[in-house]
């Protein structure tokens, strides 16, 4: 079970030709760098290829006329030709990695910017991880390809130019050359489809062992407690010896190419000693001349074999070039009709015929009506997916709504600007988020140039301060990846300073379900009663305490509000909420505590 | 333990070992390449690379003597000698195809080394992670592990192929070529390729010291990009709600910045690769060398031909070197990088010889101190403490206040700094640490299920006997809830399986305890019902699963620290508070506003209510 080697699937919707162009207009900014650069190319390759053409001249000089003062010209033109081509490159170089550099910075900026743009329903779609490698490792990939392909021109330049010479010395000999290219092609397109196989394996292998670490780690402390690391390591033998074997065939697959390929060479090479022999025994052909086509032989498989080992850079590349451009090119949802700057607001909520679906066929709402005064605290209660935090997500314009409109302080939400509206809502997410910085940086994230006092004060009027005290470094405190350095509890009262701090007129909060040490939970109650004050409050909640301390409660169902009024009314009223209470609130009370004792010596 | 009995002494403690005796034990402990070494020569290994080595320097002899009988063939073709073209022709065919197939099997054979390294090094980094103790594990991440069984290892196959063999075969060709010069050419023809090696060696290590740092920023810069990326996106609720994008993509565009400048200067650095300039000049001298001699002591063209061949397989040793010096410090760096992880001693000491015996479950802490190594600030300080066998406490406090670090102490995860634990009125340092980890059961807050079935996660191999489990599972009021699975019993659970929810995973550990039914159990009870139902069966086998021993609860739920013997409020890592939950009530402040706060009562009411019970 731990070594599937099932495909994933992957479908190209960008032809080649549209990808090539689109890299290349990435570099149309560098156009003059990037003439320099194929200047520079030219000429080193000129440099290279000319090198076995002088040998050429040289040998045949030496075996005729033997003039001492060409030899010294000719050979001296070398020396300089070699220095030259190595400068070349030189320059070549350098500034090709300054333009691929720039251009990488382009497509990962580029991206970056096209994902932020995006609202939520964007990254419910893809997931973190393959975002993040898209913007990161394909932009790499790009360039990498960008950087061979030049690479490849050069090569192809010299052989251009030392076939022209061929053929114009000895058209036998140069036919013989041309074998070379139909037998290499053969060889390489056979195995390259057995190497993708093969690859394609040895990552999942290898990807079998990396789960199967996982697993055991996590549940170590259960394994020695219960003895089992014998099974632990028996499962993990046969896992690792699996992707031994499989690694290994296609280490062979790899290691066979190259052999493969130089024996085509060593066999053309024979022919030309056969067949150049006989023409040099006949005379037809000169010493040099032979030379060159023996020689000639190392500069034609140079780029031949570059390009069968990294024909496999090349299609990751255009698949790469594919997944970076289809990010930059999706469209963002968001509709926005005008960029009204509101003032203050004054947190006066409508939601008028509101219709709204994450998907098509599904609806969450019909035609929703919702009125919610300025200033009240509002809490929704009802079963999972009754389309309690859909409401809360479509103020805060994280979805967008398909019919029906939502009105502020009687205007449309759209017809804000969205970065002004957003700054008036303050949002506390069910599990709260903090950044991997200092607990203060964490408290003012919105608002940087908050000072130190604003900052204390802030927590201050939510929880407190002494708790942040009890830290290691008080407010320098480092929080860790995601706050994990945090309790769940001082993560929420976190966010909590963070909203007051943002001071937002309308706030939307999605209270935790996770438990909290009862310390914690106190300062949990005291800063949710002091952030909800004097402004218009909107709580999923899941706390006895909270629906008792609201000022109404909505109790919603299938994306309808089937009652409303207070705690006690409802309790009154013996209706659903009387049967939501039973389910979600009657453990959290006080005569539930008391009678515990009794509930569980009877019952069992 | 079980496994670990070593005949020879050996003062490292391992908590599981496999086949006894470990093969790399020494080599790890001097250093990384002692350690790559004794893989590489491992058992048959010795033989294989023999072979390797041979069949290199064989081929390399090979291309030698094919360049050598290059320039006699033209020799002879330029003198006439027709009878001749047929035998060089079949020599140089039977060379040209000979050789290859002696590359394929010294290929074959050098991968075979290198994924035998892979799999033999992840083998015996694995074990060893088995054989750590619990507190090793606890202070290490798990993505760090895998990235240190899967890249780095891997990174020790790619060492062997292709960066030494390569660095090997690339030093044939470096050192076969001079042979063939002083046997068949004057001896003054050495000076070309011997100035050609010692300019390549210096600016090769040049080229390296250069590269090295650039090629450590270009990887911490790509982790800050993904770090950053990754981070934003996680949190782009925040993001969002916070107008924060733009700050957002700024902190980014830094570190791709710094990525990009990196690249550059490694560009830069990789432009000025001298060994290519010396090889081409180092060819053009050769050949005019070959001229000189061809006019002063009369040296044919042919042989020209053939010195300047051999001259040309210098290349090969030029162009491996850009990239293969940088695989070799990768791969010593990631053997460096698991010794140290493998290497770390366990503090914790067996005590094989120590008390075993069953216990009664009474806990006593006398004057106890404890700081985490690395740390200078105590995590607990002066506790003093008793439990009757039997009892139930309640340990509350905030994060950060010694909750858990009290409960690793008596099993010994950690062992005190001051004072001492007793169990029994034992010092637990004079137990057998088996006899005493075996009594002591610890259900953790986050319960972890193994990709199994629901039947082996209870057991784990301790009964095959379904009526028992289902008799545990039935008191850990879990039974219920596993019927409903689709294959009940054998359903799969864990990461590949069936997601079970919090409280669900919490039960099955708790009938996992009621089999291996210990005298002190220590609960980490934070899991949080969303419903009242879920609320009642947890209750319920929290309550059968205390009942008749030592327990301690760290729980989040008022109801159990409402019923407990004695709950114990800890502060800053000393007990600031201890009683019944009436004694509290009236003593400490802060446990009074949990009451009175949550529920809106006041002290008196919550008094007196509890007097008519």
């Amino acid at each position: 079970m731990w070594v599937g080697l099932e495909s994933e699937e992957y479908d190209r919707m960008y032809k080649d030709r549209v990808l090539v162009k689109r890299i290349i207009q990435y570099f149309g900014p560098y156009k003059r760098p990037m003439s320099f650069v194929v200047f520079l190319l030219t000429l080193s390759s000129l440099a290279s290829s000319f090198t076995p053409f002088l040998t050429t001249l040289v040998l045949n000089n030496l075996e005729t006329n033997r003039n001492i003062s060409y030899l010294v010209l000719v050979i001296g033109l070398v020396f300089s030709l070699n220095v030259f081509g190595w400068v070349f490159n030189y320059f070549r170089r350098r500034k090709i990695s300054r333009i691929i550099g720039d251009v990488v910075l382009d497509l990962r900026s580029d991206s970056t910017k096209a994902v932020l743009m995006h609202d939520l329903s964007f990254f419910d779609r893809n997931p973190i991880g393959k975002i993040v490698s898209r913007v990161n490792t394909d932009s790499s990939d790009i360039g990498q390809v960008v950087e061979l392909s030049l690479d490849l021109v050069s090569s192809f330049f010299i052989v251009i130019f030392l076939l022209i010479v061929m053929a114009l010395m000895n058209l036998m000999l140069f036919f013989v050359t041309l074998i070379t290219f139909p037998l290499f092609f053969i060889v390489a397109f056979a195995y390259r489809k057995i190497a993708r196989e093969r690859a394609l394996l040895g990552q999942r292998a290898l990807a079998s062992v990396n789960a199967y670490v996982k697993e055991s780690f996590s549940g170590i402390q259960i394994a020695k407690t219960f003895r089992k690391e014998t099974k632990l390591y028996e499962t993990f033998n046969e896992v690792n010896n699996i992707s031994y074997k499989v690694n290994l065939r296609r280490g062979f697959t790899f290691s066979i190419v190259w052999p493969a390929l130089s024996m085509i060479q060593g066999l053309v090479l024979t022919l030309i000693i056969f067949l150049g022999g006989a023409s040099v025994l006949n005379g037809s052909i000169s010493i040099g001349d032979l030379n060159l086509f023996l020689s000639g032989l190392n500069f034609l498989f140079f780029p031949l074999i570059s390009i069968a080992s990294f024909w496999p850079v090349f299609q990751t590349g255009m698949a790469a070039s594919e997944r970076i451009f289809a990010l930059i090119d999706t469209i963002p949802l968001v509709i926005q009709n005008d960029t009204i700057k509101p003032p203050k607001l004054n947190g006066e909520i409508e939601f008028k015929d509101v219709t709204f679906r994450y998907e098509a066929s599904k609806e969450i709402f019909q035609n929703f009506n919702l009125r919610i005064d300025s200033g009240e605290s509002l809490a929704i209660v009802g079963h999972t997916g009754a389309g309690k935090s859909s409401l809360a997500k479509l103020i805060a314009r994280f979805y967008e709504f398909q019919e029906g409109d939502i009105l502020v302080d009687g205007i449309s939400i759209r017809d804000y600007d969205l970065n002004e509206y957003r700054r008036q809502v303050g949002i506390i997410p069910q599990t709260p988020f903090l950044w991997s910085d200092t607990l203060e940086n964490n408290i003012k994230y919105c608002c940087k140039s908050a000072t130190d006092e604003a900052v204390i004060n802030a927590l201050d009027s939510s929880s407190g301060s002494d708790w942040v005290e009890d830290l290691s470094d008080g407010l320098k405190t480092y929080t860790g990846e995601r706050g994990s350095l945090l309790s769940m509890g001082q993560r929420q009262l976190v966010v909590f300073a963070r909203v007051i701090l943002e001071n937002p007129s309308i706030l939307i909060l999605d209270e935790a379900t996770a438990s909290v040490d009862p310390f914690t939970e106190t300062k949990i109650q005291d800063a949710l009663q002091k952030t909800i004050e004097g402004r218009t409050s909107i709580i999923i909640a899941h706390r006895l305490w909270t629906v008792r301390h609201v000022d109404r409660i909505i109790v919603m169902d299938h994306g309808k509000i089937v009652e409303e009024g207070n705690h006690d009314e409802l309790m009154a009223k013996g209706g659903t909420y009387a049967e939501l209470y039973n389910t979600y609130f009657r453990h959290q009370s006080l005569e539930y505590i008391e009678k515990m004792k009794e509930i569980v010596q009877n019952k069992t | 333990m079980k496994n670990s009995k070593s005949e020879t002494n050996q003062k490292r403690i391992v908590e599981f070992s496999p086949e006894g005796k470990d093969p790399f034990e020494k080599a790890r402990h001097k250093g990384s390449r002692r350690w790559i070494f004794s893989h590489l020569f491992y058992k048959s290994n010795k033989f294989l690379i023999a072979i390797v080595l041979f069949t290199t320097i064989l081929t390399s002899n090979l291309w030698s003597i094919t360049s050598i009988l290059i320039g006699n063939a033209i020799n002879d073709f330029v003198l006439g000698k027709t009878s001749s073209l047929i035998y060089y022709t079949v020599f140089i065919l039977l060379l040209n195809v000979g050789s290859p197939f002696l590359r394929m099997l010294s290929f074959a054979l050098r991968e075979i080394l290198a994924h035998r390294m892979e799999r033999d090094c992840r083998s015996e980094f694995y074990t060893n992670l088995l054989g750590k103790s619990q507190s090793f594990h606890e202070q290490i991440q798990i993505g760090e592990l895998m990235a240190l069984a899967t890249n780095d290892v891997r990174m020790l196959n790619f060492l062997i192929s292709p960066a030494m063999s390569l660095i090997f075969e690339s030093f044939t060709a470096l050192i076969i070529p001079l042979f063939y010069i002083i046997i068949f050419y004057p001896v003054q023809l050495l000076l070309a390729p011997l100035v050609f090696a010692v300019l390549f060696i210096i600016s090769l290590k040049f080229y390296v010291k250069n590269l090295t740092p650039i090629s450590f920023q270009l990887r911490g810069f790509f982790a800050g990009m993904n770090t950053t990326l990754n981070e934003t996106l996680t949190g782009i609720e925040v993001v969002k709600a916070t107008v924060q994008e733009a700050g957002e993509l700024e902190k980014y565009v830094l570190n791709a910045s710094g990525y990009r400048d990196a690249f550059i200067k490694q560009g830069h650095v990789q432009a000025k690769y001298w060994p290519f300039l010396i090889l081409a000049l180092t060819i053009t001298f050769g050949l005019t060398h070959g001229i000189i001699l061809n006019f002063t002591i009369g040296f044919s063209i042919g042989y020209i031909i053939g010195y300047t061949a051999l001259l040309r397989q210098l290349g090969f040793p030029t162009q491996i070197s850009i990239f293969v010096f940088a695989t070799v410090r990768v791969a010593i760096t990631s053997a460096q990088r698991l010794l140290n992880l493998m290497n770390r001693e366990t503090e914790i000491d067996e005590n094989i010889k120590g008390i075993s015996k069953s216990i009664n479950g009474g806990i006593k802490f006398e004057d106890v101190s404890f700081t985490y190594p690395g740390s200078d600030k105590p995590v607990l300080s002066n506790i003093n403490l008793e439990l009757k066998p039997g009892q139930t406490v309640a340990i509350v406090g905030t994060t950060g206040s010694g909750k858990t670090t009290l409960t690793k102490l008596i099993s010994r995860l950690y062992d005190v700094d001051k004072g001492k634990i007793l169990v029994d009125n034992v010092d637990i340092r004079d137990y057998a640490l088996k006899s005493l980890r075996s009594q002591i059961s610890y259900i953790e807050q986050d319960v972890f299920l193994f990709s199994d079935s629901v039947f082996n996660n209870i057991s784990f191999g301790r009964t095959s006997s379904e009526e028992e489990i289902i008799q545990v599972a039935k008191e850990a009021q879990a039974h219920e809830f596993i019927c409903d699975l689709p294959d009940q019993y054998k359903s799969e659970v864990g990461e590949r399986g069936v997601q079970l929810s919090g409280g669900e995973r919490q039960r099955i550990a708790i009938a996992r305890a009621f089999l291996s039914d210990p005298r002190i159990l220590i609960l980490d009870d934070s899991t949080s019902a969303i419903d009242s139902n879920t609320e009642d069966k947890i209750q319920r086998a929290i309550r059968n699963i205390l009942k008749d021993r030592t327990t301690l609860l760290i729980t989040h739920r008022l109801s159990q620290i409402r019923w407990a013997d004695l709950i114990i409020v800890l502060k800053k890592g000393e007990i600031a508070a201890m009683g019944t939950h009436d004694d509290l009530l009236s003593i400490s402040p802060e446990y009074q506003k949990i009451f009175v706060k949550k529920f809106d009562v006041d002290v008196e009411k919550l008094i007196k209510q509890d007097e008519g019970f």
